[in-house]
């Protein structure tokens, strides 16, 4: 059911759930997928090929930072965690979805008398 | 801080390519890893993970670049790669890039060339910090304007009146003193050669003559001692110091830190060196002749006495007379130069009066502040006009390189239209390929303009050196700096950018079906190669256009090498001497002149001596006023003719005629009448229909004694070749009162210079052991030198002439093979048709023939309109000279035909069978 959502997600809101996932906790690439998926309860699927881009651009723009550490596994990997720039870019997109869902909603959501 | 972090990724993505990969490898391996092992664990067999995992995930190249791309590395990556291929591309076809980046460097090293000549000639400033804050003092009168007796720099005004830079001493102290807008003002004066004598050994150095203040108000520190101070200029004599040059502490003193304090004679006068200039210094005058001694003004009297405007004193410092100082100054900042100007004026107005007598109704100079960051800079302005001009001829040459490459690009691209349509329908967008094509232009052109700048650097020296007197060679170093790189790189640039478009343009209208097909050709080529052929049309106007520069140049200097004289220089040995005022005060210099002449014409080889003041076409001249027998001489205004002081042998030697009276001869001596003899244009003028032998006229200098004409001598011109002989008359040099300070000899002799140098020598020094022998030349080598602008102007010219020649020969044969083999089929079909090798031929000599008589047409309106800047440069012929503009056209015409028959001849020996198969 959440299929088609996954592949009609916008190069924006990819952005913002990362963003959001990271929030949570310092995670690797596979670590943020996991958690969309688990906050999502399922329902939403990540085109895992423009996951990496996703977490390229968003280190580009300074609103998380990469570093090296071990995994569960004691293997390598490359955690990703929010910075404060991040969490402020986080707050804003979050107000802005909200408001947009609410337009949104509003207009779908009248009835022909409330005309 | 997101700019921040951008640029520090961007940063890292294009500084560390390899370690960035190899971090994402990493990442989408564990990624890989971590993805296959849940899977596994849900139950999928290993094999089956990996795969999914694999597929979902995508591949790790495009992974890779798409991170690269996140960071913002896509567009130096895309010209990497588009560099790399343009550069694969040209080592695969080395004769193209050797033609292409050969014509380019020519092209952009010539421009660079002129450029570097340029800012040496008329933009380098002087080497003071803040040249641009410095003001020289101009003023204008009109003709009988109250300044009479003037040493220094003059020039007419277009509307009647005189501009000039000299002041009297006395009006400069008071200007000095009351001006207010300037920081200070100072005094400087270039003077000609001085004899210095070294540790006995003599030789002639430029001198400047300084006040006390310009050291500290220009701002130079010396790198050794001190310069010029204000205690050194008091009163006349008190100052016995001279501040050297830089070049003259390394000639004369090996740079030894010894000098400061060493004593040597200026003029024979003894002086102490106290300081050395830095390098670079040239004085106030120009920047680009630097004097090697600065002495103050207090020791002129001393070291360089004149006597100027009729007073006897030696001193020019107190004389009010002679206007012959110029004067600069710092303005203070902020202050507009109206301001400054107009209080200036003021002053000025004041100083005049209360150092001059003023009759009523006496104009007095108005002054001006014009930019003094070069100085004087006296030969800017001759220089100007020729130097735009080569500057324009230069631009022409490069537009006509930049036409044929871009010909050999458009012939290229049509056949890369296969690549073209693989990219495009691979996925590039048309802007993506105009980058692409652009990229390769712009590194061909700046390929061709580094080459160019090397080549720059290896002849830089040539223009500056064509410019200086063979004997007397100057040791120049054409500057290059950052703005000549500067604009090599901008031509570069440009020329990348003109060149680059039409082929690039053209490949972006590639269709993708159509040039996918395998038989592309019919349906591609759209316009017949209008493009080519209109380049190639532009190509033959500007070849036109620089082949008639060439006429016209080249012819200006046979002209001027052919013109009528009316003296013979042939077989003439010259050389100058400048005995010292010191030594020799004024008429005290003629015995010395007199026994050098018996001397020098006892020299075996020698047939006669002459001397005079100054040497014929060397640019300078001696004027005089002249007042004829009957005539009211004015206080001021009076007419003034040319004058020159000749020795007895002058007619003889120079082979000028006297055609009526006599020369001059024994019975003229110091003490008889005074005695001229003038030349037919001064007869005509002055005494039309008359016979002026017997008559007198009175000259500036000596107010008393009436010359009297003795013989009239056929014209001869005097300063230039290029000017008509003017009114002048000649006058014994011994009957000069006052003597002269520089002479020269010339001696009429079949023998070399270096033949005769070792008795010359012997003979000067036996008069006088410290007196250099100066400029020994012939008279030919003098005139030569005088033409030396025109030399260069029809060695550039004839350059570029034949440089278009070639590239438009190159151009035509192009277009020609190009079209030839673009209608092989329809060649083909003619001769199978029946069409005889003649006719083919015919054809295509048609089109190149009708091709070059368009540019021909285009050149000639264009030379006829750009003509008239370039008049007053020519001489004997005018800038529409129908004889230069006919050969040059049909130079044209004939070259192009030579160039179009190899393709007319192959296209007459095309199989029909062959042709109808060529794809």
């Amino acid at each position: 059911m959440g299929k088609d959502a996954g592949v009609d997600l916008l190069q924006g809101t990819l952005d913002m759930l990362v963003l959001k996932a990271v929030s949570l906790g310092s995670l690797h690439g596979y670590g943020v997928l996991l958690r969309i998926q688990q906050i999502s309860q399922n329902r939403l699927e990540i085109q895992q090929g423009s996951l990496y881009p996703a977490l390229y651009r968003l280190e580009h723009e300074g609103w998380i930072a990469g570093e090296w550490g071990q995994s569960e596994n004691k293997r390598r990997a490359r955690f990703y965690r929010l910075t404060a720039a991040g969490r402020r870019r986080l707050e804003a997109e979050t107000k802005k979805w909200d408001q947009f869902a609410e337009v949104i909603g509003v207009i779908l959501n009248t009835a022909p008398e409330e005309l | 801080m997101s700019l921040r972090s951008r640029m520090e990724t961007w940063w890292k993505a294009i500084s560390e390519r390899g370690p960035l990969d190899r971090q994402v490898q990493e990442e989408l391996e564990f990624h890989l890893e971590s993805y296959a092992e849940d899977l596994m664990r849900s139950g999928v067999p290993r094999e089956e993970a990996m795969r999914r995992a694999r597929a979902e995930l995508g591949s790790l190249a495009a992974g890779q670049e798409k991170c690269r791309a996140a960071w913002g590395a896509r567009f130096v990556d895309e010209l990497w790669a588009d560099l790399h291929y343009a550069l694969r591309m040209l080592a695969r076809s080395p004769a193209f890039a050797a033609i292409a980046v050969g014509s380019l460097a020519l092209g952009i090293g010539v421009n660079t060339v002129i450029f570097t000549a340029a800012q040496h000639m008329l933009l380098d400033r002087l080497a003071v910090p803040h040249p641009e804050q410095l003001r020289l003092l101009e003023w204008t009168q009109p003709n009988d304007g109250i300044v009479g007796s003037m040493w220094g720099w003059w020039d007419d005004l277009p509307g009647g009146g005189h501009l000039g830079t000299s002041f009297s001493y006395p009006v400069y102290q008071q200007l000095r003193k009351q001006s207010s807008e300037m920081e200070s003002l100072f005094a400087f004066k270039p003077l000609d050669r001085q004899t210095v004598t070294v540790d006995g050994h003599a030789e002639a150095v430029g001198a400047e003559l300084v006040s006390g203040n310009y050291y500290s108000s220009l701002q130079v520190r010396p790198i050794l001692g001190r310069g010029i101070q204000e205690s050194d200029d008091g009163s006349p004599g008190s100052g016995p110091v001279v501040v050297i040059s830089d070049r003259f502490w390394m000639k004369e003193f090996t740079r030894s830190p010894q000098v400061i304090g060493k004593t040597i004679l200026v003029n024979m006068t003894p002086m102490t060196i106290v300081g050395v200039n830095p390098r670079g210094f040239t004085g106030a005058y120009s920047a680009q002749e630097t004097p090697d001694i600065f002495l103050p003004f207090s020791m002129q009297p001393i070291v360089a006495p004149k006597n100027g405007g009729g007073s006897n004193s030696s001193s020019l410092l107190a004389n009010t007379d002679l206007w012959w100082v110029l004067v600069m100054g710092r303005i203070k900042p902020g202050m507009p130069d109206r301001t400054a100007s107009a209080s200036l004026n003021v002053l000025l107005d004041a100083a005049v009066r209360a150092t001059m007598p003023v009759k009523k109704g006496g104009q007095i100079p108005k002054l001006l502040l014009i930019d003094g960051s070069r100085g004087q800079n006296p030969a800017a302005e001759d220089l100007a006009k020729p130097i735009a001009v080569l500057l324009g001829l230069g631009g022409f040459v490069l537009l006509l390189a930049c036409a044929n490459l871009a010909n050999l690009l458009l012939a290229r691209a049509s056949a890369r239209q296969r690549e073209m349509s693989v990219r495009l329908a691979l996925g590039a967008g048309r802007g993506r390929i105009l980058r692409q094509m652009m990229t390769e232009s712009l590194m061909l052109s700046l390929l061709g303009g580094a080459a160019g700048m090397v080549l720059a650097y290896a002849v830089r020296n040539t223009i500056p050196r064509m410019m200086s007197d063979s004997w007397a060679p100057q040791a120049v170093s054409a500057r290059f700096d950052w703005r000549i790189f500067g604009f090599a790189a901008g031509v570069s640039i440009v020329t990348g950018l003109i060149f680059g478009l039409a082929p690039a343009w053209e490949a972006t209208r590639v269709q993708v079906s159509s040039g996918l097909k395998d038989s592309a050709q019919t349906a591609t080529r759209r316009r017949r190669g209008l493009a080519g052929k209109t380049i190639v049309v532009i190509e033959v106007a500007l070849s036109m256009l620089l082949v008639v520069g060439a006429g016209l140049f080249v012819q200006t200097l046979i002209q001027l090498g052919h013109a009528r004289l009316g003296f013979r220089p042939a077989n003439l040995l010259l050389f100058e001497l400048q005995p010292p005022q010191t030594r020799y005060r004024d008429a005290a210099s003629i015995p010395l002149y007199r026994q050098l002449e018996q001397k020098l014409a006892a020299i075996p080889g020698i047939q006669s001596v002459a001397l005079t003041n100054a040497p014929l076409i060397a640019g300078g001249v001696s004027m005089h006023a002249f007042i004829p027998e009957g005539q009211q001489r004015k206080p001021q205004g009076n007419p003034s003719v040319l004058s020159n002081d000749v020795g007895e042998s002058f007619f003889s030697t120079y082979g000028i005629a006297i055609v009526a009276g006599r020369g001059f001869n024994s019975s003229d001596t110091e003490t008889s009448r005074k005695v001229a003899v003038v030349n037919e244009s001064l007869a005509k003028k002055y005494f039309p229909n008359l016979n002026p032998i017997g008559r007198t006229f009175e000259s500036g200098l000596d107010v008393a004694s009436p010359i009297e004409i003795v013989g009239v001598c056929g014209d001869a011109k005097y300063d230039r070749v290029r000017k008509d002989p003017e009114p002048t008359f000649y006058a014994p040099y011994w009957q000069e009162k006052e003597g002269f300070e520089d002479a020269t000899f010339a001696l009429a002799t079949r023998l070399d210079a270096k033949t005769l140098m070792p008795a010359l020598r012997q003979v000067v020094q036996s008069l006088d052991r410290n007196l250099p022998l100066l400029d020994v030349r012939t008279q030919d080598e003098q005139i030569a030198a005088s033409l030396r602008y025109e030399r260069i102007f029809a060695n550039l010219t004839a350059a570029f002439g034949a440089l278009a020649l070639i590239l438009a020969c190159i151009g035509i044969y192009g277009i020609m093979a190009w079209t030839v083999s673009r209608r092989m089929h329809e060649i083909g079909i003619r001769i199978a048709l029946g069409a005889r090798s003649e006719q083919v031929q015919g054809m295509v000599l048609r089109e190149a023939a009708w091709i070059t008589l368009l540019g021909v047409v285009a050149g000639v309106a264009g030379a006829l309109a750009l003509g008239r800047f370039v008049a007053s440069l020519l001489y004997g012929l005018k800038s529409w000279d129908p004889a230069t503009y006919a050969g040059s056209a049909t130079m044209l015409i004939l070259v192009a035909l030579a160039a179009s028959w190899i393709p007319a001849r192959r296209a007459a020996g095309v199989d029909p069978i062959r042709a109808l198969r060529h794809e």
